[in-house]
């Protein structure tokens, strides 16, 4: 009886059938999946690729959003005001309410690979193609899935234009710093996630600015950047320069602050705190906003090496950014002042 | 025969004692950041003599007293708090699977401590919440049982509902949470010491340590309460009221241990059970005995998790990881289940 069940619910699923003229994107997870040449309703449930169809300029094929974005992400109603109108199909990551997305209609689905079988299991359920993307916090694959998100939705010279300009911004930047020798190159541990002892490991930005990220190397890198927990007497061990913190909170939401670490009995013999070398930092928010992975690349950059960087505004670069990637003015502006970063160094 | 086991008995007992003595010591000297063994001592003594300290790296000192010996006394308090809760709650219930969570403890404090982490502000520490729903969560099992004495079994039932009542509360609580609030909170329900500093250990260690003297001044009611309530009452007890104090001051030293370790599993369960395979099963001696094995179980699994890897394993892992093998090869060799 059990087994005629699933027979019937398997039969009453909905069988994807790509319709003619799709073109074949090859996602994340390495599934090909037929999409139509012409996307007009995207959903989007990974708030990275979210951020990504905003930058290519499709914004308003979006259907719909997650719930993340909806009520933890600080940036996205800058970016794109017009979201606060959409319907909140999902959490983020998670599976999405099927009658919504079924009534939203949308001729392509975009998931994070991160959650097993979610994609295949979802075109199954809606008959929608499903495409997996993410750049698990490593700047080529972030690339990479501007580039497929872009062929996806048929705009892949606006992708491209974005790619090429991420690129060349982060050459530039390695242009500054690549003669810098490994003993100075800042010790620096960051604390991420609303614990001062999460850290992230392989973690892009503090590389590329010329900085040597303590925790790197704690789990295998083909893991993208994680978290992992760090005794106190290990960061006291590693004595870093240079402590970063999660700034993408609002500040009334910060467990970790600058006046706390500063003021811990138990990290005044940390060099970066009697050096009182501790900063916010944005990093990432559900996955990277590329725009500013981008801008906290240079600023972390002119924080490492003031002497290399004297020339670079962060701010006026930073909004240059937002303005190549969102098309807004001031856009780095006024997430800074949302998020009350404080000026340091690195202005 | 029976002598020489009781001379062996007590020796055991006399090691049992003297091991989280041995343990901290040890565990003092063992952390990511090495300290050699000639100058742990002058840190130490540079603690109470203000002269010394010139002689002193003030990170040797910050490490010393502000991380080692906070974590090694939770370690300790917390060891003790969580086997001795469930001997009492064993011996009282004559039931050797009741544990020290049985009465909804560990899911009241989760719920509170998600209530704290996911709405009261990220700033807010989760331990007070944990430990006012751990108290909420047992009262409730306690108000809607009815008496104590009057059926042990529905007392159990109870718990079991709402446990899962408050894990339910539990879910709806993480539904709505953010992955961030999410992540912090998983770290707390694995159960960990890792962060604990005086300021967390001001309130909890007080109310252990009371819990855990009135408990060890109950140890001889035990043996007349774990009999049948006829038999308790032809000894002499007064068992309504002592059955609610013991139950009060097991709830207590758990939900003040959880509140700031976050939930530890198993240790309530395997330490009595050692500790009564080793000693027999008098309550006089289990309890103290639990005290220091519990205390010594958890001080050894935490210096092991945090000396093993660079990165911090929660402890509560490796308690039921280490804990449940060993517990399940000695219980295979006795061959029988002691209360």
């Amino acid at each position: 009886m059990i087994a005629a069940l699933c027979l019937c619910l398997q039969l009453l699923a909905l069988p994807y059938a790509p319709k003619e003229g799709a073109t074949t994107i090859r996602d994340s997870l390495g599934r090909t999946v037929a999409v139509p040449e012409r996307v007009r309703r995207v959903l989007s449930l990974q708030p990275e690729v979210t951020r990504i169809i905003v930058a290519l300029g499709a914004g308003p094929s979006l259907v719909g959003r997650d719930d993340f974005l909806a009520r933890f992400d600080h940036l996205f109603p800058l970016i794109h005001p017009a979201q606060a109108g959409l319907p909140v199909v999902s959490a983020a990551d998670g599976f999405p309410k099927l009658e919504v997305v079924l009534r939203l209609d949308p001729d392509l689905i975009i998931a994070s690979p991160s959650e097993a079988g979610l994609p295949d299991l979802l075109q199954k359920k809606t008959g929608k193609p499903v495409l997996a993307f993410s750049s698990m916090g490593r700047f080529e694959d972030l690339l990479r899935e501007i580039l497929w998100v872009g062929a996806a939705l048929g705009r892949a010279e606006r992708a491209g234009t974005l790619a090429r300009f991420l690129r060349e911004k982060l050459e530039a930047v390695r242009r500054r710093t690549e003669d810098i020798p490994a003993e100075r190159r800042p010790a620096v541990y960051v604390s991420f996630w609303g614990s001062f002892t999460r850290s992230p490991v392989g973690y892009e930005p503090v590389a590329a600015a010329a900085g040597r990220n303590l925790a790197d190397g704690l789990l295998p890198s083909r893991l993208g950047s994680v978290a992992v927990e760090v005794s106190l007497e290990r960061i006291l061990a590693w004595d870093p320069e240079i402590l970063l913190l999660h700034g993408n909170y609002l500040p009334g939401e910060r467990t970790v602050n600058v006046a706390g670490v500063l003021s811990d009995p138990r990290l005044r013999s940390v060099r970066a705190v009697k050096d009182c070398r501790v900063y916010y930092t944005f990093g990432f928010w559900h996955w990277w906003d590329p725009a500013l992975a981008l801008v906290e690349t240079i600023m972390l950059a002119k924080l490492f090496h003031p002497e290399r960087f004297q020339d670079v505004d962060v701010v006026r670069e930073g909004n240059e950014v937002f303005r190549v990637f969102y098309g807004m003015e001031g856009g780095f502006d006024a997430l800074r002042r949302k998020l009350e970063i404080p000026d340091g160094p690195w202005r | 025969m029976d002598k020489k086991n009781r001379k062996s008995r007590r020796v055991l007992g006399i090691l049992i004692m003297a091991l989280p003595v041995a343990l901290f010591v040890l565990s003092l000297n063992v952390g990511s950041y090495s300290i050699p063994a000639g100058d742990m001592g002058k840190t130490l003594l540079s603690l109470v003599v203000p002269s010394l300290r010139q002689d002193v790296p003030q990170v040797h000192r910050d490490i010393v007293l502000h991380i080692r010996l906070p974590r090694l006394l939770l370690a300790l308090a917390a060891g003790a708090s969580l086997a001795v809760s469930g001997a009492a709650l064993q011996a009282l219930f004559r039931n050797p699977l009741v544990n020290e969570y049985i009465l909804g403890l560990s899911s009241g404090s989760a719920f509170g401590a998600a209530l704290s982490l996911v709405f009261l502000g990220r700033s807010f520490p989760p331990q007070p919440a944990a430990f006012v729903f751990a108290m909420v969560a047992v009262m409730a099992v306690l108000l809607i049982a009815g008496r104590p004495e009057s059926g042990l079994v529905s007392l159990l039932l109870t718990g079991v509902i709402v446990s899962a009542f408050f894990s339910a509360l539990l879910m709806l609580v993480e539904f709505f949470a953010s992955p961030y609030a999410l992540q912090s909170l998983f770290y707390w329900l694995m159960g960990n010491l890792a962060l604990a500093g005086w300021r967390d250990l001001a309130l909890a260690l007080p109310l252990m340590a009371a819990g855990l003297t009135l408990l060890i001044l109950l140890r001889w009611r035990m043996n007349v309460l774990s009999m049948s309530d006829e038999e308790a009452r032809a000894a002499g007890a007064d068992v309504r009221r002592e059955k609610w104090l013991v139950i009060l001051a097991a709830t207590l030293v758990t939900a003040a241990a959880t509140s700031v370790a976050g939930i530890i599993g198993w240790l309530g369960l395997i330490v009595p059970h050692l500790v009564r395979m080793a000693v027999g099963a008098d309550n006089r001696i289990v309890i103290p005995l639990s005290a220091a094995l519990g205390a010594s179980f958890l001080l050894a699994a935490d210096t092991v998790t945090r000396s093993l890897t660079s990165i911090e394993i929660p402890v509560g892992i490796f308690t039921s990881l280490i804990g449940i093998p060993i517990f399940l090869a000695l219980l295979k060799k006795s061959k029988k289940v002691w209360l």
